[in-house]
């Protein structure tokens, strides 16, 4: 059903990368991925793949779950694969079939482009998405964007803007599970017919939830009212951000982790 | 076992939750219970007891995980393709149903279930207004939008949209949650009506022991999946501790009565609504009257 989705999830846990600052995060988030498209040779990019492991090993998220989001961009990832084995033309040929000519730099490429994918899915999401809640996620990304509050950007609404809609995924999962099996008792049948007629039977479902959804929306609003929000002006945190020695431990690495690949980039 | 022959009976029912991931969890272990035919029953039990579970295995909303759901002693998943029909067989109304609502008129909204059924336009019309006329849904409505309405006219609209495809048996889901008084007797009244000119079979799923004494048949207390009591109000109210630790209780009116007698007012017991206990207290003051004379 809609709730076992897992995909982008935010998984408990007490790790280190759990413990880190958000602000700390975003920023390493910005380094690393730097540092994976700064990779362009072959011994850099093992450098990469394998930081991307140790993340993930520091993360204690089961291996099999950060994997298994994989399979969700894998036709992707074997498309572009194939297209840089056949079109890309380089110096030194491999392998020549009639038309279909393979060079060594599009192998090459290929795998480069496998490794970078796989690399920026299961970095940023140990580093980010599994191992930062929503409400911290958003906390941190109102304090680094802070200084456009002078350009007169709504920081603190986008981000109360960004907590809410992540509260309430769950709800309208679970809202949508509900409507969908009301209109099945009263005989919709997703699964028949034409693909309009297969169209015109989420109709039953959309508008009960549009309306709901408003509704909530229009509830929440006038609760917040009620305890007096005003947005961010002047408004303290319960919980304030420090930052904590770890935090510059794990920069550096992510600094070194950089230094490295580009130095390994011009040795080899 | 039980002794009737049930029209709609679970037979060894196990539901488990998200099965193959970390929140795998039972909602049902091994319920065996059955319904019998022509009657409204009251399905009751705590938060939790797994009704709600129930309710939607019992029109295939839901494959048990193990065991067998009968209707007139067949398997209705024996032929999984042909779940559809079951669903026209078992009319369920959901908890808090109004949020179902989505056509632009009342009278297509209640038309829905009919439709899919794929009735000709005449018997669909005669359908919407006789289950308009259960759940007191006057003419003047059906060309307003659902939107429109109150809570409580909502409510109706959706009970009337399943009532509307008339089920062999109804399963509706604490139909007169959170409405008022008036309401419930009316909705309930409405429902009550409805099985007594169809002669259908319908189960109430509810917390309150004061509808449910009003308006069922027969009772049925549900505690940890098993059967715990059946029978009529009389049978199920008897058993005041019993129903204690299941997390009910008596109606209000049962045990003010009770009070009276205990306070040496010669009441009869076995009183479950207030008109009742109204006509008790009369016949008391009445019989004093005369002793006095």
């Amino acid at each position: 059903m809609l709730r076992d989705i897992t995909l982008g999830q935010y998984f408990p846990g007490n790790s280190v990368l759990h413990r880190l600052d958000p602000r700390m995060k975003i920023f390493l988030i910005v380094i690393y991925i730097v540092t994976i498209f700064t990779a362009n040779t072959p011994v850099s990019f093992a450098l990469v793949l394998a930081s991307a492991f140790v993340l993930l090993f520091l993360s204690r998220i089961p291996a099999k779950l950060v994997l298994g989001g994989l399979k969700a961009v894998f036709i992707i990832m074997a498309f572009t694969a194939v297209i840089n084995i056949f079109w890309t033309t380089g110096e030194e040929l491999w392998l020549e079939a009639g038309p279909i000519k393979i060079y060594r730099e599009g192998v090459e490429y290929a795998i480069f482009m496998i490794v970078r994918v796989v690399a920026l899915i299961v970095g940023s999401s140990v580093l980010l998405t599994y191992t930062t809640s929503p409400i911290a996620l958003t906390d941190g990304l109102e304090r680094v964007l802070a200084p456009l509050k002078v350009l007169h950007v709504p920081v603190h609404e986008f981000s109360m803007m960004m907590t809410i809609a992540l509260r309430f995924i769950p709800t309208l999962i679970e809202e949508t599970d509900k409507i969908i099996s009301a209109q099945k008792a009263r005989g919709t049948d997703f699964t028949a017919g034409s693909l309009a007629q297969r169209a015109r039977a989420l109709i039953p479902i959309m508008v009960p939830l549009f309306v709901s959804a408003f509704h909530r929306a229009d509830e929440l609003a006038v609760a917040m009212e009620c305890r007096c929000y005003r947005g961010g002006e002047g408004r303290t945190r319960m919980t304030r951000l420090h930052l904590h020695a770890r935090d510059f431990v794990v920069l550096g690495a992510h600094i070194v982790l950089l230094a490295a690949v580009i130095a390994l980039n011009i040795i080899f | 076992m039980m002794e009737h022959t049930p029209k709609i009976s679970l037979e060894n029912v196990t539901y488990r939750y998200s099965i193959g991931t970390p929140f795998e969890k039972a909602a049902l272990q091994n319920v065996t219970l059955g319904f019998e035919g022509g009657i409204i029953t009251g399905l009751m039990g705590h938060t939790g007891s797994g009704k709600s579970t129930i309710a939607q295995l019992l029109n295939g909303l839901l494959r048990p995980t193990e065991g067998t759901v009968r209707i007139d002693g067949q398997d209705i998943w024996e032929d999984p393709k042909k779940i559809g029909a079951v669903r026209f067989r078992v009319g369920l109304v959901f908890q808090y149903p109004e949020y179902q609502l989505f056509e632009e008129t009342v009278a297509r909204d209640i038309a829905y279930g009919p439709h899919n059924m794929g009735l000709d336009d005449d018997e669909i019309r005669r359908r919407v207004e006789e289950a308009a006329r259960f759940t007191g849904i006057t003419p003047d409505i059906f060309e307003k939008s659902p939107f429109e309405l109150s809570g409580g006219q909502k409510r109706r609209v959706a009970i009337a949209g399943v009532m509307a495809m008339d089920p062999e048996i109804l399963v509706l889901d604490e139909p007169a949650a959170g409405l008022d008084p008036k309401g419930r007797a009316e909705i309930l009244g409405g429902i009550r009506a409805y099985q007594r000119e169809k002669k259908n079979t319908i189960i109430i799923i509810s917390h309150s022991m004061e509808d449910m004494a009003l308006y069922a048949d027969k009772l049925m207390v549900l505690d940890h999946g098993r059967v715990s009591r059946y029978g009529d109000a009389h049978e199920v109210f008897s058993h005041a501790e019993e129903l204690k630790s299941v997390g009910l209780s008596r109606p209000q009116i049962t045990k003010f009565v009770m009070e009276l007698a205990r306070a040496g007012v010669p009441v009869n017991g076995g009183i479950y609504s207030v008109e009742d206990a109204y006509k008790e207290v009369l016949r008391v003051f009445a019989e004093k009257k005369k002793g006095a004379k």
